[in-house]
């Protein structure tokens, strides 16, 4: 008996038994009603229809031969009218003929009489299954439906011709729609953006190897979205269609600009005055402007010291400031990153020389583009590069090598530096951690830049890596989904 | 007979060009000075300098401006420039090709904040 336990869910079903036999309907009743269903029953196909009228059945069992209207005249009722309950018919002669015929007409199972209650037990239990298989998705959908509904970002989906299959409120808002309902329609039907439906056509012809998405800013209207749009695949990695989410980026935009603007003012108005200080006491000390005593080259010496610590610091704040407000709104565009890199080595080759490192670059050639955001880019390798020149003594190398990876484009830069301590290694990506030790006391720095380097990479789904040996010199390697 | 080079300092910072002059003159070059983009256009017009030290920030006309002016002028575009640039700025700026000064017009770049003896330096190299 055990094993024929038919599941037991919360929910109680209702089922409906068809049958002339009284004898069948007693025994079928108190069974299920045992079983913890709630049965009614029905002498006649025509009572039976009548009942149905009046109450959603989840399961239906109908004899096919009865007296009046039989079971097979009643099912296609059944079927036109309650499309989610589910019939099992009972054939008192299990022919294959009217099985297959009941089968064809929309039921869910037969069941031959006479039956064991086991025999019952298997049917009914697979009914059940089936029944909650539906309730599970039609449950999954609810939540869906109303999660995306009530998500702040704009969500669209289309299928692969770039018919809507799925707009939320806010999707509608951003795009400034308030029209008829948009499901089933044409993309450019219901609003005009080249530039979205650029990303729709992207998205569907992107490889069903790749899965890199495209963010882009967009000017719509008077706001400026920030868009995504990334394809869909079924489980066979066939693609569905599209899914495009925006946010309103039109307020972050404005706080962007107002701190980039308080980045230049307070460059321009405290970094440039310390700069040129710093000139005039050179110009003092190197005699330039009439001779100088020991006493007043000693005073004008320290305050030349000072200026320069301050100059630094401004300068490095400045930059985080830069670079943090550059992370709060992504554009990414592709390009070649050996392009950059030798950009990057072109500008640092002065700073190595002036240290006698020889700074080297070896990209391989026909690297894939990456998609990424430029000057961010520009920051982690700048950032890499500077520490390399920092920590690595007179006369040492830098080389920077560009390979792709299989999935990845991966850039090294190797130094002969004075390595990381392996205890220091798991907290150098920490914000304010740096290395002290005999060797790097005297190298300024606020201890950011690897901070922000690895929140960039982790931003356009990239790693960063460090293998380093004290005294022989580090490695990082930085890697870039393409 | 004069073969001292003749170099134009521009900056909108009189200090900063104050202090780059006084050196360039104990280093035995002639120095003019000029203050925004249209003062020294005029002065560049007037003395045809041998270079040309010029700021990228300006008010009236930034240093990037004037400069492709001059480079893109067959009467002007022998005289050696040498742009100024705060190292973040070029590093980060969206400008950053631009400043890259051997791939692009200006001759050269001068990182601020400025080495004095560096300058001096870059200054001779652009001349030879």
């Amino acid at each position: 008996m055990a094993d024929n336990q038919i599941v037991k869910t919360e929910f109680v079903y209702k089922i409906l038994v068809i049958d002339d036999e009284k004898r069948i309907r007693d025994v079928t009743s108190r069974l299920l009603t045992q079983e913890g269903f709630e049965v009614a029953v029905a002498e006649t196909g025509d009572m039976g229809m009548k009942m149905i009228e009046k109450t959603n059945y989840d399961i239906i069992l109908l004899d096919l031969m009865m007296p009046g209207i039989s079971g097979l005249e009643v099912l296609p009722y059944l079927k036109a009218n309650h499309p989610y309950s589910v019939v099992i018919v009972i054939t008192g002669y299990a022919t294959l003929e009217h099985s297959i015929e009941a089968m064809k007409k929309g039921a869910f199972d037969f069941i031959p009489k006479p039956f064991e209650p086991k025999d019952l037990r298997i049917v009914i239990t697979k009914a059940v299954e089936f029944l909650s298989t539906l309730q599970d998705i039609a449950n999954e959908k609810s939540r869906m439906g109303v999660l995306v509904n009530q998500l702040s970002g704009g969500v669209m989906a289309t299928d692969t011709r770039k018919r809507i299959a799925l707009a939320n409120p806010a999707f509608l808002k951003m795009i400034d729609y308030f029209g008829q309902d948009v499901i089933g329609r044409q993309v450019s039907e219901v609003f005009q953006n080249e530039s979205i439906e650029r990303m729709i056509d992207q998205a569907l012809a992107m490889s069903t190897e790749t899965i890199s998405d495209f963010t882009k800013e967009l000017d719509f209207g008077k706001n400026i979205l920030s868009v995504r749009c990334i394809p869909f695949r079924d489980r066979l990695n066939r693609n569905l269609g599209t899914i495009t989410v925006m946010y309103d980026i039109t307020a972050l935009k404005k706080i962007d600009q107002l701190k980039t603007d308080f980045v230049n003012m307070v460059a321009h108005e405290i970094r440039s005055p310390l700069n040129s200080i710093a000139m005039q006491l050179k110009v003092i000390l190197d005699g330039l402007a009439g001779a100088v005593t020991e006493k007043q080259k000693e005073i004008l010496d320290r305050a030349s010291k000072k200026i320069n610590a301050l100059s630094n610091l401004s300068t490095e704040l400045l930059d985080l400031a830069k670079i943090e407000s550059g992370l709060i709104t992504q554009e990414k565009e592709e390009f070649q990153i050996g392009s950059l890199l030798e950009d990057q080595v072109a500008f640092f080759q002065q700073a190595a020389v002036a240290k006698g490192i020889s700074l080297e670059l070896d990209a391989v050639p026909g690297l894939p583009p990456v998609l990424a955001n430029k000057r961010n880019m520009e920051e982690v390798f700048s950032n890499l590069i500077t520490n390399a020149i920092h920590y690595t003594p007179e006369n040492g190398k830098i080389s920077i090598l560009a390979v792709a990876v299989k999935k990845h484009l991966c850039v090294s830069i190797t130094d002969t530096g004075f390595g990381i301590p392996s205890e220091d290694l798991p907290k150098i990506f920490d914000r304010f951690y740096r290395v002290k030790n005999e060797k790097t006391r005297y190298i300024t720095g606020t201890g950011l830049g690897l901070p922000i380097v690895k929140s960039i990479l982790d931003a356009h789904n990239g790693k960063i890596r460090v293998e380093s040996e004290p005294d022989k010199g580090s490695t990082f390697y930085v890697y870039l989904p393409i | 007979m004069s073969d001292k080079k003749f170099i134009l300092v521009v900056d909108d910072d009189p200090d900063l060009v104050e202090s780059v002059s006084l050196k360039l003159e104990s280093e035995n070059f002639v120095v003019e000075k000029a203050y925004d983009g249209v003062e020294a256009l005029e002065k560049i017009k007037e003395k045809q300098p041998d270079l040309v030290l010029l700021d990228v920030m300006m008010p009236k006309k930034n240093g990037y401006d004037l400069c492709d002016e001059l480079k893109t002028d067959d009467q002007y575009k022998d005289i050696v420039v040498v742009l100024l640039t705060a190292v973040g700025d070029a590093v980060t700026s969206t400008n950053y090709t631009h400043i890259d000064g051997k791939t692009n017009m200006a001759d050269d770049f001068i990182p601020k904040p400025i080495d004095l003896d560096k300058l001096v330096e870059i200054v001779r190299e652009n001349l030879e």
